[in-house]
């Protein structure tokens, strides 16, 4: 027997189109996490879905399923937030699209997290907001590596212990997962060099709250150093390289 | 579908590979098909290998065409001065149902979707940036659709067509003829403002 609907706000992380006219959405939910449903008419019927099922649109949605784990069918949609200037530029929606892809992969279905979802809502918000895409990206994949488990040691040496206020940062080790102080520094594969400074950054803006986010000011050493050791550790931790990122470099590549 | 003999399961095993053609649907059109008159059945076979004999892409604009160069870059009286981009054949087809246009085009064949991995590199773009630079052309429009996608595309082609001496436009967006403004979502209500126009 079907359960009543319910309802939710939600961002659409993936879509893929169904047969004629249907489509297959990811959403992530507040109050349910992860959820995936069909969206039946979704290409034809704008008075259900009134242009909601796009990449990152914060939505309320109405769903009904069977159980937790049977597909859900959505019954309509409400746009809450289209990111209109995510939209009008190329960069923020190359980044927005970055982030609810990593949501979906460090997600999984029927996992509820309000933290995450926030984190979401926080940082679309400073997309749109026009804060720098790659500070805001950066901190992006910090704090959901934290949210999902995966948070990378930066405070300490992964391999001593030491306080990086004791001997400083050399190295990150993407296979453990942490930094190295300048004892351990002994370059194997999977280490990237990274500077104390980089480092003391990232744990800085990694405590703030998204709104303060903005007042940092970072060089663009500490932006290129901690975006190549998160995207290494995000690649070693998915297994793959983010197709949203692959997607990202052709494009610098062309221009 | 074990109960049908072997030709019969192969010929809904095929039809089921179609998009939008579940088990069911391919059992129905195999089972047409079988009533069908032999010649009819040999006329859609046929048809099915001509297409795949004999469509390519046109070599000007990627449009699907059966010549050398498809019908409307091989047609003098189009302007060739005046690029609509497209996202695929369908898009060029609803355009020219329209006859509003007169110029040539781009198909894409696509357009950007980070999430499914598709980049530039997927689409017609440095052909059009080739064809810009060796044609006289003065207009681009963009022409792909109002989705995130599509949008993010013809982002990208301003992008690429910056410092080139021919003019970018994007076709409008807003109230569809014979709506009613009271049941438009309010993103179409911002842009029909924003491409609005002077009387």
């Amino acid at each position: 027997m079907s359960r009543p609907p319910l309802k939710t706000p939600a961002f659409v992380i993936h879509f893929l189109n169904y047969g004629e006219s249907d489509r297959i959405v990811t959403f992530f939910t507040r109050e349910f996490g992860k959820v995936k449903g069909i969206a039946k008419g979704a290409r034809r019927s704008r008075k259900r879905f009134s242009n909601a099922i796009e990449p990152f649109s914060h939505a309320t949605i109405l769903f009904s399923r069977r159980d937790e784990n049977s597909l859900a069918v959505i019954e309509n949609c409400d746009v809450l937030n289209h990111y209109p200037k995510i939209r009008a530029d190329l960069a923020r929606t190359m980044r927005a699209s970055y982030m609810v892809e990593l949501v979906d992969q460090f997600t999984a279905e029927g996992k509820k997290s309000a933290a995450i979802f926030q984190l979401l809502e926080g940082f679309l918000g400073l997309l749109e907001a026009g804060h720098g895409a790659e500070e805001t990206t950066l901190f992006f994949e910090l704090r959901l590596l934290t949210l999902s488990g995966y948070e990378p040691m930066l405070e300490q040496c992964i391999l001593c212990g030491t306080t990086i206020d004791e001997t400083g940062v050399t190295l990150f080790d993407t296979a453990r997962g942490g930094i190295r102080c300048s004892k351990c520094s002994r370059g194997e594969e999977g280490c990237i060099p990274v500077s104390t400074g980089t480092v003391k950054t990232l744990l800085m803006g990694n405590g703030m709250a998204p709104d303060r986010i903005p007042r940092l000011i970072l060089s663009e050493n500490a932006i290129r150093e901690s975006s190549r050791i998160l995207r290494h550790f995000i690649r070693h931790t998915l297994g793959r390289e983010p197709r949203s990122l692959q997607v990202l470099d052709e494009i610098k590549k062309m221009m | 579908m074990t109960g049908y003999a072997p030709p019969i399961r192969r010929l809904i095993q095929e039809l089921s590979r179609f998009p939008g053609i579940g088990e069911k649907t391919a059992t129905r059109l195999a089972m047409f098909i079988l009533h069908t008159p032999e010649r009819d059945a040999a006329r859609l076979a046929e048809s099915i290998m001509e297409v795949k004999r004999k469509i390519h892409f046109c070599p000007v604009c990627f449009n699907l065409t059966e010549g050398d160069v498809c019908e409307i870059c091989g047609d003098p009286a189009r302007d060739r001065e005046i690029i609509c981009v497209v996202e695929d054949p369908d898009s060029l087809v609803a355009i020219e149902e329209s006859g509003s246009f007169k110029g040539t085009y781009h198909v894409l064949h696509g357009v950007l979707s980070p999430a499914d991995g598709i980049g530039p590199e997927s689409l017609r773009l440095r052909e059009l940036v080739e064809r810009i630079g060796v044609n006289s052309v003065r207009e681009v429009i963009l022409a792909t659709n109002p989705s995130v996608q599509g949008e993010s595309t013809a982002l990208l082609v301003t992008k690429l067509l910056q410092g080139k001496d021919v003019a970018v436009t994007r076709i409008a967006f807003g109230i569809p003829i014979g709506g009613d403004l009271k049941y438009v979502d309010s993103m179409t209500m911002t842009k029909a403002m924003e491409f609005r126009r002077g009387m």
